[in-house]
């Protein structure tokens, strides 16, 4: 199990910008590109756990994305292809903590703010609207969007295998996928003749 | 977890009226395995082709999930962006994939699609025949390409030449190539550490289409007396032999499933879509062709067409839908009762000699749940796949073809392949009713003590459905 190498997709986004599902989508592709050992770091759910009891000051929010950080940075030591999906509002932060990481690529995850107020799974942009959420990102605190991204995916334009398309291929590009290289045009035309004299066309 | 190996031998096209029926004697070591197992016919995948069918039968997921609906796809709807379905338009794990995450070992050969073969961690892997030649990295490791060169020669893809009128010659490669291949696998399951095999071999696939019309009394163009009649044949029994010796290098207690992706039966002609759908001015052309020829979108007087096919086994209709495509013709309104019409016309075709088609017409919206990529909007099976499908236009040859001007017209795929699954630790249960190519993924993954991925297909053969 030595020949896979460790990475890390690093996805950031507001409330329902489709980061999870992003994330869950990625995590069924990445084995059948060679990724067999991947884990995925959902921000919702470490606050359950390695990071319960943090709050949504700056300095808790900080807090947890270290944390998570730490975790992505021992699993990629460990050629784990890991996919973290969090919030992480804060772009000194999580450009320190990529800073961390061998092979990081930041994915932007986004929709207009009334697309996400419409959606509103959680019913969290709900709760802000009323005063309820006081530290509620994007809408009571700051959410401060990357500015180079990798990759970035509208999640209001754009299918969830159209985001995973352009994730993977930014991951092939930088020749962090082995064995991603696509057909040539002369090797497409050899197999595109092959099929058509076996009559697949 | 099982720690006993498993084996899955793909033997793409291997039909059940001859290995259950015709030819069961002639196959000691499949008739072995069956009598000591559970065996029976197999049902295919709509498209029964074998991208996606091999696809399917490996990652749990029909060709909608997989948005992958033949060999080639279109990318969008604006005519002419088709693309090969290669291993990077496959985004779903497939049974290796799966059991590399638990650790557990895999021989992967010849298992379409494989090219860019992906790295297997912990395993090996060799590329199908879509792989371009043996010029490209075809293995994992990578240096196992080396090592299967020195010692078995230039790796044989597929068959050269498959149009070539010299069908000693043909037999001749396919006999050699299925030799090489097996030669290879034994080499692997006796040098590898493994736990888990899957093989495909091509050659039955290509022998069907070359030569079924030497053997099959039924055939329009059967030739009583040929020298070819006994080919069919003879290659089942060299298949057999070879499963024989494979079965042989591996230990004893391995449990054994024998699968193919679908049948065979014979060809009777092809269909003309294209100047079928001319003809009830479905489709327009801006110039009338001199010649028979592959249908263009520049040939395409688009404003005025409203759907066009493509050729093939079986045919893809794609709509030519107002803000869809670029030059949309039929409004969003429209489609359901064009489809409804074009449905019902297509039905109700006869053939060449006026006995009815059984033309089958398939919505993929109501065979897949999900339609990922770009989805035909409608399948045609001419003949129920009697008949193949001819997409060029022109010329005088008319809708109905004896002669194919795009590949070798002998056979057409059937609905069911094979399936023989062998535990030598448990009592088989004969002849069984009722599998589908979605099980085999499941038993292979429940053999092994794990649970497929949310949303995998199909049953478990020695348990309950996933």
């Amino acid at each position: 199990m030595s020949d896979q190498q460790g990475l890390v997709i690093w996805l950031t986004g507001m409330s329902g910008t489709g980061k999870t599902t992003l994330a869950q989508a990625l995590a069924q592709a990445l084995p059948a590109r060679g990724a067999a050992r991947m884990q995925l770091l959902d921000g919702d759910e470490l606050r359950q756990t390695l990071c319960r009891g943090l709050g949504f000051s700056r300095a808790d929010r900080d807090e947890n994305i270290q944390r998570l950080g730490y975790v992505a940075q021992l699993l990629e030591r460990h050629g784990v292809a890991v996919i973290v999906a969090a919030i992480s509002p804060y772009r000194e932060t999580r450009a320190a903590v990529q800073a961390t990481l061998t092979r990081c690529l930041e994915v932007q995850c986004t929709a207009p703010l009334t697309v996400l107020q419409q959606r509103d799974v959680k019913g969290l942009y709900a709760q802000a609207a009323a005063g309820e959420l006081p530290q509620f990102t994007g809408v009571s605190d700051p959410y401060e969007p990357a500015t180079a991204p990798a990759v970035t995916v509208d999640s209001s334009a754009e299918t969830v295998a159209a985001g995973v398309d352009k994730v993977l291929a930014a991951l092939t590009a930088r020749g962090w996928l082995a064995g991603d290289a696509g057909l040539t045009t002369a090797e497409e035309e050899l197999v595109r003749q092959r099929l058509a004299d076996l009559g697949y066309l | 977890m099982n720690r006993r190996k498993l084996a899955v031998i793909g033997l793409d096209c291997a039909t059940p009226q001859l290995v259950f029926g015709a030819f069961r004697d002639d196959l000691p070591n499949l008739k072995r395995l069956m009598a000591g197992g559970s065996w029976g016919k197999l049902r295919s995948t709509d498209p029964p082709i074998t991208v996606p069918a091999w696809l399917c039968m490996f990652t749990g997921c029909d060709p909608g999930k997989l948005g992958i609906y033949g060999f080639r796809n279109y990318r969008d709807y604006a005519y002419e962006k088709m693309t090969f379905a290669t291993t990077l338009a496959v985004k779903e794990p497939a049974v290796w994939d799966v059991l590399a995450q638990h650790g557990i070992r895999s021989i992967v050969l010849g298992v379409p699609p494989s090219y860019p073969v992906p790295p297997l961690p912990g395993g090996t892997r060799v590329g199908c025949w879509l792989t371009p030649d043996a010029s490209c990295e075809y293995t994992w490791p990578r240096e196992l390409k080396r090592e299967l060169a020195a010692q078995f020669g230039e790796y044989q893809f597929d068959v050269r030449d498959f149009r070539t009128d010299d069908k000693d010659y043909l037999k001749r490669q396919i006999g050699e190539m299925t030799d090489q291949h097996f030669a290879l696998a034994r080499h692997l399951v006796t040098t590898r550490d493994w736990e888990f095999f899957a093989m495909v071999e091509i050659g039955l696939d290509r022998l069907h289409h070359g030569f079924w019309k030497y053997f099959d009394p039924q055939h329009r163009k059967f030739q009583p007396g040929s020298p070819h009649a006994g080919v069919i044949r003879d290659y089942y029994r060299q298949l057999d032999t070879r499963v024989g010796e494979l079965l042989a290098a591996m230990p004893d207690d391995t449990t054994v499933l024998v699968v193919s992706d679908h049948g065979a039966q014979r060809m009777d002609g092809g269909f003309r879509i294209n100047e079928w759908l001319r003809q009830q001015g479905y489709l327009v052309l801006t110039t009338e062709p001199a010649t028979a020829q592959a249908l263009e979108p520049g040939m395409v007087d688009w404003p005025k067409t409203r759907c066009w096919g493509e050729g093939g086994y079986y045919s893809r209709i794609m709509f030519n839908v107002r803000g869809r495509s670029p030059r949309g013709m039929l409004a969003a309104g429209e489609v359901d009762a064009f489809r409804a019409e074009l449905t019902a016309k297509l039905e109700l075709l006869d053939d060449d000699c006026g006995v009815p088609m059984r033309n089958r017409v398939l919505d993929p919206a109501t065979l897949y749940p999900v339609r990922n990529g770009i989805a035909p909007d409608l399948m045609v099976y001419f003949g129920d796949l009697r008949w193949r499908s001819v997409g060029t236009v022109g010329g005088a040859a008319g809708v109905y073809v004896q002669e194919n001007d795009t590949g070798p017209d002998d056979a057409n795929h059937d609905h069911h392949g094979i399936a023989i699954c062998y535990d030598p630790t448990r009592r088989g249960a004969g002849e069984r009713q009722g599998w589908e190519l979605y099980d085999v993924g499941a038993t292979v993954l429940a053999y092994f003590g794990l649970v497929p991925p949310a949303g995998w297909r199909g049953c478990d053969w020695h348990g309950g459905a996933q």
